[in-house]
């Protein structure tokens, strides 16, 4: 199920309703699973018994790894996790991948091998409801955390509709304790929960499907070469339209949970106006780069082996995180670029130490990392190298003479988002959300939530799935 | 939150008012999801009806309530605006569930041309979601009969893309197909009165198809290809039929009536004894062309491709009479 679909709102309003029943805590627990459940079966039905098979497997391979005491038994129980996740994570995202590589791969060295057609369908959010699952595993392997009590909650940690298909990606320790005691949102946290749905829906909908959408359709999938104004377009239209749709899903996530009264932690903080990589990634998606971060860049080593073991750690997370995005090629170079970019700020970092940039000084990073991520966008979102080229070949000036693609139309509405983007992630920089908003009087902000709800009914969304719900 | 609720109900209510103004009717929106609820009625017990299929001349000219008056049955309407139905035809063929009877809309530069944008249709019918098919739902319940804004040439990027914006060098004016039908809960459409009745909104309808007929050929066009894709779809259609006639699904194509500069096209650009008469022959199957009936004929056409709608139910009692008469289905039935 799709938040901005009307099935979602009447599923939302039935979950609401039953929540503020004076039912017993078990009993409102065993609601949300349902619903969540109801919520994962609406997209594809069948796919339902994977989740099962994920949460199933976790949940014993947890308890397995309290009761071990054996190191080797204790290894044991976390790689029957891996496997059976990472398993399922492999025929589905990537078994048509392997396939078309491993033929690649054959022919060249001569063998005719010719794969049998494979149709595999990928099933929604198994990326990230893989991901939260192992991080309950691997929070019990590295006695970071304590299993769940019961069943119940930690089926609902794994399922809990709101972070479901397209996270933020929960860690056990923040969602579990939450499922401990009863909850329900107050006034004011229901008030926030629904301007946050309010405010995430204008993203994905009006922002990014009907104001960004066309200008990126229109450089990326029609296969015409892009003269410096259309491919410069296209790409920052595409900067506007992915932080949008992820960002918007998940501050629908985050007033989904609040309305229910449960709390998840944010995954973007104005990421544009970040200055450098390790700015960048430590403002956009957060719980992603987090979980990376936690259970691959440190276990690798981290920084603690010397520079050469860091950069190796680096650029394998980052090249993985790449993979982890979509099985393509073109991701995988979209990882090694952040990567490259984060050994080079970190080489950067370490031979000017002392250099403290001023104003001036961070603006102009500031707009040399936006720009430099704007390239890796590219990669991220053509479908294939060739798109790819076209359009970097178009953004340096070297599809000189293309004939023009887009309408004004769509020049003026990137202009007009993209850069209030970046004049919000500027002005919001330092700033939260919640503090900003405190210091707004009522009056403007009721003003600016009706404005969004116009924009939202009369954008007239078809329910668009949300960009991320692929990976 | 009231007052923000208060300022949406507000805007929204002007913003349906302005539309109304325009001369805007609620009417149900023609997406995917409505076809792929009339598709399934097949699946779903009523396999044996007739079946409708063509662009929006069969769409817009036959009028299901007429056809329902005169058969005692409401067929199914598959027809797509804008789309050869040659893909909608063969998968009817494949499917051993549909025994019924099948009118096939012929509009020669669509069907001939083998235009069709909307194959993904077939998939979307097939793999469409529990969700997706809820959302369809309450939209018919709670919106598209209400709200005359809720349209998909009156959404904001629509309107905005609209707007008299400066043209860029070297950047083509868009084909822009303005809205002309209002469609019913089962795809029942007709022809919009504004463009019967604002003569400058029929000069705008008419302006875009002749956008469309005057389009140069697409760019590597070599000479003869026209020929042989016309070819290539008499042949699809010619084994799609077969197929059918197999299971004893009766099948009539219906040339409906068109005028102006698309009439002058179609003879010009898809002659009648190099197309509509090859597929008669090949298919063996009978076909109603509207310049061979009288009664078919005189009928007002204001934007030169669909009739009016007084116009629609009238070509519609005519169209039954000659089908049924002329060829009632082989097992007794009727059309």
């Amino acid at each position: 199920m799709v938040f901005n679909t009307l099935t979602f709102f009447a599923f939302f309003a039935v979950v609401l309703a039953l929540h503020a029943m004076p039912f017993s805590w078990t009993t409102r627990k065993v609601n949300l699973l349902i619903a969540s459940y109801v919520f994962y079966a609406a997209w594809n039905p069948p796919f339902i018994v994977l989740l099962w098979i994920s949460t199933i497997v976790d949940w014993f391979a947890a308890q397995g790894l309290v009761r071990a005491e054996r190191t080797s038994s204790r290894r044991a129980w976390m790689l029957l996790s891996v496997v059976v996740n990472l398993g399922m994570l492999l025929y589905f995202k990537y078994g048509g991948f392997l396939l078309q590589n491993f033929t690649v791969v054959m022919n060249a060295l001569g063998v005719a091998y010719k794969p049998p057609p494979v149709d595999i369908v990928l099933p929604v959010g198994i990326s990230f409801y893989t991901f939260a699952t192992l991080s309950y595993t691997f929070d019990i392997y590295l006695r970071r955390a304590l299993p769940a009590r019961n069943f119940l909650d930690y089926a609902l940690f794994v399922t809990f509709f709101p972070h479901l298909v397209a996270g933020p990606i929960m860690r056990p320790t923040e969602l579990v304790p939450q499922f401990e005691t009863p909850r329900r949102a107050n006034l004011s946290q229901f008030g926030f929960g629904l301007g946050l749905i309010t405010l995430g829906l204008f993203n994905k909908v009006v922002l990014a499907d009907t104001l960004l959408s066309g200008a990126v359709e229109r450089i990326f999938d029609r296969g015409r070469a892009p003269g410096l104004l259309d491919a410069w377009t296209g790409t920052l239209a595409f900067s506007g339209q992915i932080f949008c749709d992820f960002a918007g899903y998940s501050t629908t996530a985050i007033g989904v949970a609040l309305c229910l009264g449960f709390y998840m932690p944010d995954n973007f903080r104005f990421p544009y106006a970040a200055v450098g990589f390790s700015d960048f990634w430590r403002r956009w998606h957060i719980t992603l780069s987090s979980w990376l971060r936690d259970y691959l860049y440190i276990p690798l080593g981290g920084n603690r082996h010397g520079a050469a073991r860091t950069v190796l750690a680096l650029m394998i997370t980052m090249l993985l995180g790449g993979l982890w995005h979509g099985a393509n090629w073109t991701f995988v170079i979209w990882g090694g670029l952040h990567g490259t970019y984060l050994v080079a700020e970190r080489t950067l970092r370490t031979r000017f130490s002392g250099y403290r940039p001023g104003a001036l000084g961070l603006l102009c990073f500031g707009i040399l990392t936006y720009a430099l991520v704007n390239l890796t966008w590219v990669f991220f979102r053509a479908k294939d190298f060739s798109t790819a080229w076209q359009v970097l070949r178009g953004m340096t000036g070297f599809n000189g003479a293309a004939k023009p693609i887009l309408a004004t139309v769509y020049i003026a509405s990137t202009a007009a988002v993209v850069g209030t983007i970046l004049a919000t992630h500027c002005y919001m920089r330092n700033r939260t959300l919640e503090s900003v908003i405190a210091r707004t009087p009522p009056a403007l902000l009721a003003v600016s939530l009706g404005l969004m709800v116009f924009a939202i009914v009369i954008s007239q969304g078809e329910g668009n799935a949300f960009i991320y719900f692929q990976f | 939150m009231t007052t923000a609720l208060a300022i949406t109900i507000v805007l929204t209510g002007i913003w349906e008012w302005h539309w109304r103004d325009f001369g805007a009717v609620p009417g149900y929106r023609m997406d995917d999801a409505l076809w792929a609820r009339q598709r399934r009625r097949i699946d779903e017990g009523e396999g044996d009806a007739t079946v409708l299929i063509g662009s929006s001349r069969t769409l817009f000219d036959t009028q299901l309530p007429v056809w329902q008056q005169a058969s005692g049955r409401r067929p199914i309407e598959l027809s797509l605006v804008g789309n050869s139905p040659l893909f909608v035809l063969e998968d009817l063929a494949k499917d051993p569930q549909f025994t019924g009877r099948l009118v096939v809309g012929v509009t020669p530069d669509l069907f001939f041309s083998g235009f069709a944008y909307k194959q993904g249709l077939l998939r979307f019918y097939r793999k469409e979601s529990p969700s997706q098919r809820v959302s369809k739902i309450l939209s018919m319940r709670l919106f598209e009969p209400w709200l005359a804004f809720y349209d998909e040439d009156f959404a904001l990027f629509t309107v905005l893309r609209r707007l008299p914006w400066p043209d860029r060098p070297g950047v083509g004016p868009a084909f822009d197909v303005h809205k002309i039908e209002i469609s019913e809960a089962d795809r029942n459409t007709y022809l919009w009165s504004k463009v019967v009745t604002d003569a400058s909104y029929q000069a705008l309808v008419r302006s875009i198809w002749a956008q469309s007929i005057h389009m140069p050929p697409p760019p590597g066009t070599k000479p003869g290809d026209a020929e042989r894709t016309a070819d290539e779809q008499i042949t699809r259609a010619a084994a799609a039929v077969a197929r059918l006639k197999e299971r004893g699904v009766s099948v009539v194509f219906v040339r409906e009536p068109s005028a102006g500069e698309f009439v002058d096209h179609e003879k010009r650009d898809f002659p009648r004894a190099s197309t509509w008469d090859v597929l008669l022959q090949k298919t063996q199957a009978p076909g109603i062309h509207y310049e061979d009936f009288p009664e078919l004929q005189g009928f007002d056409i204001p934007d030169w491709s669909h009739l009016s709608h007084e116009s629609a139910i009238r070509y519609t009692a005519a169209l039954y009479s000659i089908i049924e008469t002329n060829y009632p289905p082989a097992n007794g039935s009727r059309w």
